[in-house]
């Protein structure tokens, strides 16, 4: 069973916008002294008691996180137990029906809300430091400091990799007992980290979902910032940083008056209940603002931005008709059988080199172009944030389809989520589902085009200005870096106009077309 | 291991009441030929699914690439209980002009269990009928067996090998393991804890005297 592609019409408009656009790019000059504007929300009226309530009071968060244990132990039991039908445990249907396709979504609205209420790190906290409301007082950690090699994002990229490989080569997908052992996996490690180095370092360095979150969050329209900056520059005390008698200290070590960037925040909201001043609060934000100015370039962070790029496009193609007898393909060059997960690596493999590779040709190509003095590495560092708005709107017009789609019914799930007796879906009911989506496919399709077009504005607003900065007369020399966007952006939209395969559905046996 | 498996002689003899099932079947490989694209999206991963007859129990079946081949095989009923007879199907065809094979298959079986008998017994060997390979079993016994099957095709051996619950798996396996792991980690790091502070005491009593 596949889902319908985005219609040719719509794919027309996108492309006529972004050429319109990339011209636009080219004859017009970044403003960089254009400042951003944030409203801080507990100066507005509307919900200025609530915002406040919910930053004086713990209990909320509390009983989110016990919500949220509760459900994922409930996906680790059905896993295990339940039937092994994909589509009738809640297990698969929770974890990547929902959750998985659903989390990208979050961050649209919340940025890295999840990681508040992660159960991974919220169970390896009742274990190694138990506390429900105050500062906890056993604390079962060596409170080791993580090794330099450990100091930066390349494990949590190893991590995604393998996250993707488990998910789209393995197949784990399609199985509640695969993945309650990935839940139960994911929960040893971040355990174990808890229990040998001091504050979250799996959170901070380990963690695939959180950094893709956070770099992903550097796009959400809310952020955790200081409401006046001249109070934090003052600030001796660091209670941010350092915790106090009864809030725990930033578990990913920020300090508040310093942070530029939404990537390692983990919301967990110490920062606004530790500082003596209340001067912490959530702010909004244009969404385009962290990217454009605030984030700053690291080596690590630029690769794991490329990974991001590369890997949401490879979800695509995995999901395209044509991935398969590919594979077959070079399984038969390459003599490999079973599963074909030799040529799967490969595949996936080549996919994060390819974007990589261009990228770095048309960084090159800037460079020539412009004559600059810039060294290829500064500009590498400081242009590759263009991928972030790139990666991310494809990402949630993908997950939009699985979410929008494949989601009918899972309430039911709820009945009986571990799927006792259940037969598996026919495809009468899977097309059945088809007819009655959470919202029409014609208002699906628009969402998708808006955000393909958003995704494509942001990306050539963050190239202008960031562009611009590293290389003042740069214009036309832009032309190489506006092709990749165009590139990857045109690719994107093209394979979501292709007939997509359904995530879990896949296992229906179906008549073609 | 032969004790607890009786083998079921092969179906393919009964031609005239197997006719229509065959037909059934022809229609469903044709089926899964036709969406053969689309199911190879979890290549080698098992799915479910009912037959045109829903009031038959659902069957679990398999795609995978081997050499020269795509292999399908199906089991009937999807969850074999012990006690309860059931088939393998195996559908070979050429991936170059989708010829089925018409040699014959051996099927064996072993335990997978981590500290179980591994030693590999013959269920029996079956000729194509129809394009199916149908191998009957009937398990006495619940746990985790790999069922093999063999074949030679252009002087190659080829060989596959898939999973067969019977009955219930125990959840036990998986949750037992992160707990032992955890309880360890929680003892080390309170053993070293202890050293740690056995070992400030020291120097805390030889500052003192010193």
């Amino acid at each position: 069973m596949t889902h319908p592609g985005l219609p040719l019409l719509w794919a027309t408009i996108i492309w006529i916008f972004m050429l319109a656009l990339a011209l636009w790019a080219l004859f017009s000059k970044a403003n960089l002294n254009q400042a951003a504007k944030h409203v801080v929300l507990a100066n507005l009226r509307p919900i200025r008691p609530l915002a406040k309530y919910m930053a004086e009071h713990q209990w909320p968060l509390q009983l989110l996180k016990i919500i949220t244990v509760m459900f994922f132990l409930l996906v680790i039991y059905s896993g295990l137990e339940g039937t092994q039908i994909p589509q009738r445990n809640i297990a698969t249907v929770l974890t990547w029906n929902l959750w998985w396709a659903g989390l990208i979504i979050s961050v649209f609205f919340l940025g890295s809300a999840w990681c508040a209420i992660c159960p991974w790190d919220t169970l390896a906290s009742w274990i190694i430091r138990p506390k429900l409301w105050l500062k906890n007082k056993i604390n079962n950690s060596l409170e080791l400091t993580p090794p330099r090699w450990m100091r930066n994002v390349l494990p949590a990229l190893l991590m995604f990799t393998g996250l993707t490989w488990l998910e789209l080569g393995v197949g784990v997908t399609t199985s509640p007992y695969a993945t309650a052992l990935l839940s139960l996996l994911m929960v040893v490690l971040a355990t174990l980290f808890l229990a040998i180095y001091r504050n979250r370092a799996f959170c901070h360095y380990i963690c695939p979902v959180g950094r893709t979150i956070g770099f992903y969050a550097q796009l959400a329209p809310v952020e955790l910032r200081p409401v006046d900056a001249s109070k934090c520059a003052e600030c001796t005390s660091l209670e941010c940083f350092n915790g106090t008698a009864t809030v725990d200290a930033c578990p990913t070590q920020l300090v508040m008056g310093r942070l530029q960037q939404n990537t390692y925040c983990t919301s967990c909201g110490n920062c606004l209940q530790s500082c003596p001043e209340q001067n912490v609060f959530w702010r909004l934000r244009p969404q385009s603002t962290e990217a454009m100015y605030g984030a700053r370039p690291h080596w690590d962070e630029a690769w794991f931005m490329l990974a991001l790029l590369a890997l949401t496009s490879f979800h695509g193609i995995t999901m395209m008709e044509f991935w398969e007898s590919w594979i077959s393909q070079l399984a038969r060059k390459i003599g490999d059988s079973g599963q074909l997960l030799m040529s799967f690596s490969v595949g996936l493999v080549i996919s994060m080199l390819l974007p990589a590779l261009i990228y770095m040709l048309s960084v090159y190509i800037f460079q020539r172009a412009s004559g600059t003095r810039e060294k290829f590495g500064r500009l590498f560092t400081g242009l590759v944030f263009i991928s972030l708005p790139l990666a991310f709107s494809y990402h949630l017009a993908h997950n939009l389809n699985h979410m929008i789609r494949e989601s009918v019914g899972a309430s039911q799930l709820f009945y009986n989520p571990l799927g006792i007796d259940a037969k598996p879906v026919d495809a009468s009911e899977t097309i059945l589902r088809e007819y009655h989506m959470l919202i029409s496919q014609d208002v699906l399709f628009v969402i998708q085009a808006l955000l393909m077009m958003a995704g494509f504005w942001i990306a050539i607003r963050v190239l202008k200005h960031r562009a611009y900065k590293l290389v003042p007369d740069a214009r036309w020399s832009l032309l190489s870096m506006i092709a990749f966007i165009m590139g990857v952006n045109g690719f994107n939209v093209w394979m979501l106009t292709q007939p997509m395969i359904m995530r879990v559905g896949a296992l229906c046996v179906a008549p073609a077309g | 291991m032969m004790q607890k498996i009786i083998v079921i002689n092969s179906i393919a003899t009964e031609k005239n009441s197997n006719r229509i099932f065959s037909l059934a079947i022809l229609l469903t490989v044709m089926l899964l030929i036709s969406s053969q694209a689309l199911a190879h999206h979890v290549l080698g991963r098992p799915a479910y699914s009912l037959n045109e007859d829903s009031n038959t129990p659902p069957s679990m079946e398999v795609e995978t690439q081997i050499g020269d081949y795509y292999i399908t095989y199906m089991v009937f009923p999807a969850f074999p209980k012990p006690g309860e007879s059931g088939r393998i199907n195996v559908y070979a065809s050429r991936i170059d002009n989708g010829d089925s094979f018409d040699g014959k298959i051996t099927f064996l079986v072993r335990n997978n269990g981590w500290f179980e008998d591994k030693n590999e017994e013959v269920i029996g060997t079956q000729e194509m009928y129809d394009g199916v390979f149908r191998q009957g079993f009937l398990f006495k016994e619940k746990g985790s067996y790999i069922i093999t099957a063999k074949f030679e095709s252009g002087g190659e051996p080829y060989t596959i090998d898939f999973p067969l619950q019977i009955g219930e798996s125990s959840s036990m396996g998986p949750v037992g393991i992160s707990l032992a792991v955890i309880v360890i980690a929680l003892i080390v790091v309170n053993i070293i804890q202890r050293k740690r502070i056995m070992r400030e005491k020291i120097r805390n009593t030889r500052d003192e005297m010193e």
